[in-house]
């Protein structure tokens, strides 16, 4: 079970998942027996509103770092969402073709986006922030963007 | 003893932080204004909610189409909490995904693009409550 | 000395669709909202308040907010009050009309020209109680 760091802004709070890594776009990375989840930062999700699309790149394909893995629709805004990692996407979340909604509604949970089988995990996970340095970036971003 | 013709009662959203709310809103208002006035009645939520009597007995010898603005579906829930019966729920993300050709935008006024999808809703909408309403009958409920 | 968060003031409109006084709230509000103070206010979305929303309860609880009702039911000031705090002000369209001797408007769905005069009128009677409440300072 995972501890989360929280902010709230005005009328909003912000959830930061200790268990992750995070770019400092917002993709959260968490590794599991080899494996890599990626998703949404609750911060990202809630700046991008309801999302209506989203579009993932196939299991098979190989991405460098910085590389679309996926893009997601909102009525706000059209986001595409660069890879953390490099690696090759071995799992999509199946739920999000019907559900993209589990994104907003469970953003470290239910609503992940894909699994990557990563190339240079070592390198790659030095350039990430952990969830103490992603909290407090996000919270800067989050009390500028309500200003 | 008269058969009193049942109306259906329209619930929207209408939240006011996206243009899906505003969404939700006007396709409210196509539906009980222009396409079947004499078949349903819109009811504001909060009125509702907050106990108003005639709201509520209306409520409770009518059926409810709720329209919800996003996943939070509030006039779903708050209509079923106020003892109303919802006998189809729309969403107008679920509306929109289906047309992922038109984009809404604006909240205080929707672009031509959130006007249609309040026309596209709507006619689903209109769907349902002809299917429930046959003609020659004194008034069948949903 | 910590730092406190600035200051904010919420605005709750009834939005009420069954007369063109509900209308207006909602289009004052969004002026004043995205036009007159920006940066001083917050909408709270009534039905999710209403539903449970507790981002919205809670900030409703710690800052101030103005509730604009289209008629004496104030459905979103009696709804505030009963699910989180008593509004730091109440604006009635109604009310307002009658104490400006304006004529009635007409059109829930889009407010006639008559009407759009009231969203302004009261757009800045939303704005001017948002400066009271900030102190005039903002902060």
């Amino acid at each position: 079970m995972s501890d989360f760091l929280q902010v709230t802004i005005d009328k909003f709070t912000f959830r930061v998942d200790q268990s992750c890594l995070y770019s400092s776009e917002g993709i959260w990375v968490r590794i599991e027996d080899g494996r890599v989840r990626l998703g949404l930062s609750d911060f990202l999700q809630q700046r991008s509103g309801d999302i209506a699309f989203i579009d993932v790149k196939p299991a098979g394909t190989f991405l460098a770092i910085d590389d679309e893995f996926a893009s997601i629709e909102t009525v706000k805004v059209n986001v595409m969402l660069a890879a953390p990692i490099s690696g090759k996407i071995v799992l999509v979340n199946p739920e999000l073709e019907i559900k993209p909604e589990l994104i907003n509604q469970a953003p470290f949970g239910d609503g992940w986006v894909c699994e990557i089988e990563a190339e240079s995990l070592d390198a790659d996970r030095k350039r990430l922030l952990d969830a103490d340095a992603y909290f407090m970036k996000m919270q800067r971003d989050a009390e500028e963007a309500q200003q | 003893m008269s058969n009193l013709q049942k109306k259906i009662a329209i619930v929207p959203c209408s939240g006011i932080g996206k243009a899906y709310g505003t969404v939700s809103r006007i396709a409210a208002y196509q539906i009980t204004e222009d396409d079947r006035p004499q078949h349903t009645r819109l009811i504001p939520l909060a009125l509702l909610v907050l106990g108003d009597e005639e709201c509520r007995k209306f409520m409770a010898e009518n059926p409810a189409i709720t329209i919800d603005g996003c996943p939070q579906t509030c006039a779903t829930k708050m209509v079923q909490q106020s003892g109303g019966t919802v006998v189809k729920q729309c969403s107008v993300l679920g509306t929109a995904r289906s047309r992922r050709d038109l984009k809404p935008q604006g909240i205080a006024e929707l672009n031509e693009d959130g006007e249609k999808l309040a026309t596209v809703l709507a006619q689903e909408v209109v769907a349902v409550i002809d299917a429930s309403v046959k003609p020659g009958d004194g008034g069948n409920h949903a | 000395m910590p730092e406190l968060p600035r200051k904010k003031v919420g605005i709750i409109a009834c939005s009420g669709e069954e007369i063109p006084e509900g209308t207006i709230t909602r289009l004052a509000a969004l002026r004043v909202l995205h036009q007159l103070h920006p940066e001083n206010t917050v909408t709270i979305c009534l039905p999710l308040f209403l539903a449970g929303g507790e981002g919205d309860r809670s900030f409703a609880r710690f800052f101030p907010t103005i509730a604009v009702d289209g008629c004496e039911k104030q459905c979103a000031f009696h709804g505030t009050e009963k699910y989180s705090s008593r509004p730091a002000a109440a604006i009635v369209v109604t009310e307002l009309i009658a104490r400006h001797g304006l004529d009635k408007p007409h059109g829930c769905r889009k407010p006639d020209a008559v009407g759009m005069e009231i969203v302004e009128l009261v757009a800045q009677e939303i704005a001017g109680t948002v400066e009271k409440l900030l102190g005039n300072g903002g902060r």
